[in-house]
């Protein structure tokens, strides 16, 4: 199948196309979907094929989350659209003590096929309120799964599998990367199993380990470094859970050198998780610290030199790599 | 204003990149004279001892056993204590492997920014060492605590261990254990492969390695060669048999050009220059020296050339261009009571002489058993470039040459 080059914006619509053409039980509900077509018009052309499948609903995140749980234990799919991650606080409830844990304390006797599709990431201008990354938040809870694709290719393969899965999926996907563009297969059965990273760059001196809107920085780093003759592997997780803690292995055990990046905030943040487990797991490799590179531990600014500032950039992912490397 | 010395280190060699400072010679504040040997360098050909550029209090900024690339500075020379005080501010000063001046070590130089290999930071405790270079230190037999660190705090990290094992590692003393009861087979020494053994060992598996060989072995009189030799010394200084041996081999090599060869890549390159590698075994390993453009030299000129090299090897002051680029070699081993043997050839070139003793043997002539001083001689070469007919048809040369000098002309 030759590949297309189209907006990961395009990619998801097209996933959900093709999930929705194949399985009516699935269905979007959420805020303002249907006039505009979701307000980052990712559901464009769904209002017209799909009718009476995606679904406007009152301005009540506990609800909308609540309706999607609920449908989902009755044997629909249900495509949860929470507009801004951040919104996540007023459906917590719904979330991690529900949706979460059903399927354990009925003992299995019930499945929750949920995606609850939330966009994230700072750059935009728009504050601390609608700017964050809380991916680390539901890595916490048992129960969930947590995908943060980061090209559009990832953004399709992983939305399929995310639409086919058995349990609650929380899926991240950067807003500032809505418009940009990438490579899709054009196979309707291209899916990313859920839990399997990828190496996007090879590289024998450093793994930068990375997912969503990191990926990018990851990538230009790579590109600077390998001018002044680091080779850095830059190794995109993709789903932070379940975590391919395989493919992490294999990159570590050849460069010796870890650095994790990611958009979220440092303290607490996934990189503190997956650090403690190459610590613990891959140690007599180890021939520096792992080190993390992050958003500093404030709220995201809404001063655009401000905002600028608390983020972490490629400089920043070079300046760790160079320590690991004792360059 | 620096008004202090510059140590640094020379290019010994057009292939030489980089060396490792074995150790200094002097302490940290100790008076340094011009010529003096101030310090220890090794490449993986040679050792050299470094004499002082200039008179002056020393300061080392490099540590003993790390790796110092070619003009880089490793140590200054001060005029005086002041001076000396400023440049330790400014350098951090290294430790020497010497035992420390009489005097005292100038304030600043305990703030070493390398572990120093001869008084580590294991001091008591646990050489800082990343986990994987630990690993690696365990699984090679290296000693952590005698490695310079260049992590952050002297910390020995992975590229630390690669350089030590490189460079034939300061090994653990392995103690040997005493047999146990019931072991069928113990060992009473383990010695690493390092510095020279290891080029050599290198070397000579790469040679069979890579070549296709091949050995070819015939017999000479030496009876000619023998006289020529006596009528030389008569004449003037001494010439010894290589020297004679290098002259027959460069004048065979100009009727057999294809074996002054090598491959490079895939391509066969007949050289222009013809430099006859002489095998010598001095007590430090094999190392071959060359003799350079023995095509354009009388025998005297090689035979001068030998000794020079051979004095060289025994003070260990061969330069690196000495050992390197040859396009021949020449095995002599008659002074073991060897015959025929097979030489490996010496790669990356494609073919070697090996001679053995000369020693009396009955030999048939015109009928008769007449007692004929003989020479043994082995040729191998690469059979991927030589045919064997060709390398038959050099050794007959050499063999012709040996028997009737005259031919050289």
């Amino acid at each position: 199948m030759s590949d297309r080059i189209m907006s990961a914006s395009a990619a998801l619509a097209e996933a959900l196309h093709e999930e929705m053409a194949r399985d009516e039980t699935i269905f979007i509900l959420g805020e303002d979907l249907t006039a505009h077509a979701g307000i980052f018009g990712q559901f464009k052309g769904i209002p017209e094929k799909f009718p009476g499948r995606i679904l406007d609903t009152p301005i009540s995140e506990a609800c909308i989350a609540g309706c999607g749980v609920g449908s989902a234990l009755t044997g629909m799919r249900p495509i949860v659209d929470f507009h801004f991650s951040d919104f996540v606080t007023c459906g917590m409830d719904e979330f991690c003590n529900q949706a979460a844990k059903i399927r354990y304390m009925f003992g299995g006797q019930v499945k929750l096929p949920m995606v609850v599709w939330c966009p994230d990431g700072a750059g935009l201008r728009a504050a601390a309120q609608h700017s964050q990354s809380l991916e680390a938040w539901f890595v916490h809870t048992p129960g969930l799964k947590v995908v943060v694709p980061s090209e559009p290719a990832d953004v399709k393969g992983l939305m399929k599998a995310a639409i086919r899965d058995d349990d609650p999926v929380m899926f991240f996907q950067h807003k500032r990367l809505f418009r940009r563009e990438g490579h899709v297969p054009a196979d309707p059965e291209f899916i990313i199993p859920l839990g399997r990273a990828a190496v996007k760059r090879a590289g024998k001196d450093v793994s930068l380990l990375t997912y969503g809107s990191g990926f990018f920085l990851c990538m230009e780093a790579a590109g600077e470094l390998a001018r002044e003759g680091i080779e850095a592997e830059v190794v995109d997780l993709r789903t932070l859970k379940p975590l391919d803690m395989e493919t992490v292995a294999a990159s570590v055990k050849k460069t010796f050198r870890a650095v994790i990046v990611h958009e979220a905030c440092l303290t607490g943040g996934f990189g503190a998780e997956l650090a403690a487990r190459i610590q613990a797991e891959l140690f007599d490799h180890l021939d520096a610290p792992v080190l993390r590179v992050a958003a500093k531990d404030v709220p995201i600014p809404f001063s655009p030199p401000m905002e600028d500032f608390v983020l972490p950039k490629a400089a920043d992912v070079i300046q760790a790599v160079k320590t690991v490397c004792y360059r | 204003m620096q008004m202090a010395i510059e140590i640094s280190v020379p290019k010994l060699g057009l292939t030489m990149e980089d060396a490792t400072l074995v150790c200094w010679k002097s302490a940290a504040g100790e008076m340094v004279k011009r010529e003096q040997i101030v310090l220890v360098l090794e490449t993986d050909k040679v050792t050299f001892e470094m004499p002082s550029p200039g008179d002056g209090l020393l300061h080392p900024v490099a540590a003993a056993g790390s790796r110092i690339e070619v003009s880089e500075v490793v140590g200054y020379l001060a005029v005086d204590k002041a001076e000396l005080a400023k440049l330790a501010a400014r350098h951090p000063a290294a430790e020497t492997s010497a035992p420390a001046a009489a005097g005292k070590t100038p304030a600043g130089t305990t703030a070493a920014a390398v572990e120093p290999p001869a008084a580590p930071a294991t001091a008591g405790g646990r050489a800082k060492a990343s986990p994987v270079a630990r690993v690696m230190a365990q699984a090679h037999g290296v000693d952590l605590s005698l490695i310079a660190g260049s992590g952050p705090g002297g910390r020995v990290v992975r590229a630390d261990i690669l350089k030590a094992i490189e460079k034939g590692a300061p090994a653990r003393a392995v103690p040997a254990p005493a047999a146990a009861a019931g072991e069928l087979l113990s060992a009473i020494q383990e010695i690493p492969i390092a510095g020279v053994r290891k080029v050599i060992f290198k070397n000579m598996h790469l040679s069979l390695a890579t070549q296709a060989q091949l050995t070819l072995h015939t017999e000479a009189s030496a009876a000619a060669m023998i006289q020529l030799r006596s009528r030389l010394n008569a004449a003037g200084a001494k010439v010894s048999y290589n020297a004679l041996l290098v002259k027959v081999i460069a004048q065979a090599l100009k009727q057999h050009p294809l074996v002054n060869a090598g491959v490079e890549g895939e391509v066969i390159k007949v050289w222009r220059q013809v430099h006859v590698g002489v095998a010598m075994d001095l007590g430090r390993g094999l190392i071959v020296p060359k003799v350079r453009n023995v095509d354009s030299k009388s025998i005297r000129e090689i035979s001068a050339d030998i000794d020079r090299l051979a004095e060289a090897a025994k003070a260990g002051s061969l330069a690196l261009d000495d050992l390197t680029f040859g396009t021949f070699t020449l095995t002599n081993l008659g002074a073991w009571d060897i015959d025929d043997f097979t030489p490996i050839v010496n790669h990356p070139e494609s073919a070697i002489l090996g001679v053995g003793r000369i020693v009396e043997k009955p030999v048939a002539r015109d009928g008769q058993v007449v007692i004929e001083p003989r020479l043994a001689l082995s040729l191998s070469f690469d059979h991927r470039i030589i045919d064997g007919a060709p390398g038959a048809a050099f050794l007959k040369t050499i063999k012709d040459m040996i028997e009737e000098p005259a031919l050289m002309l």
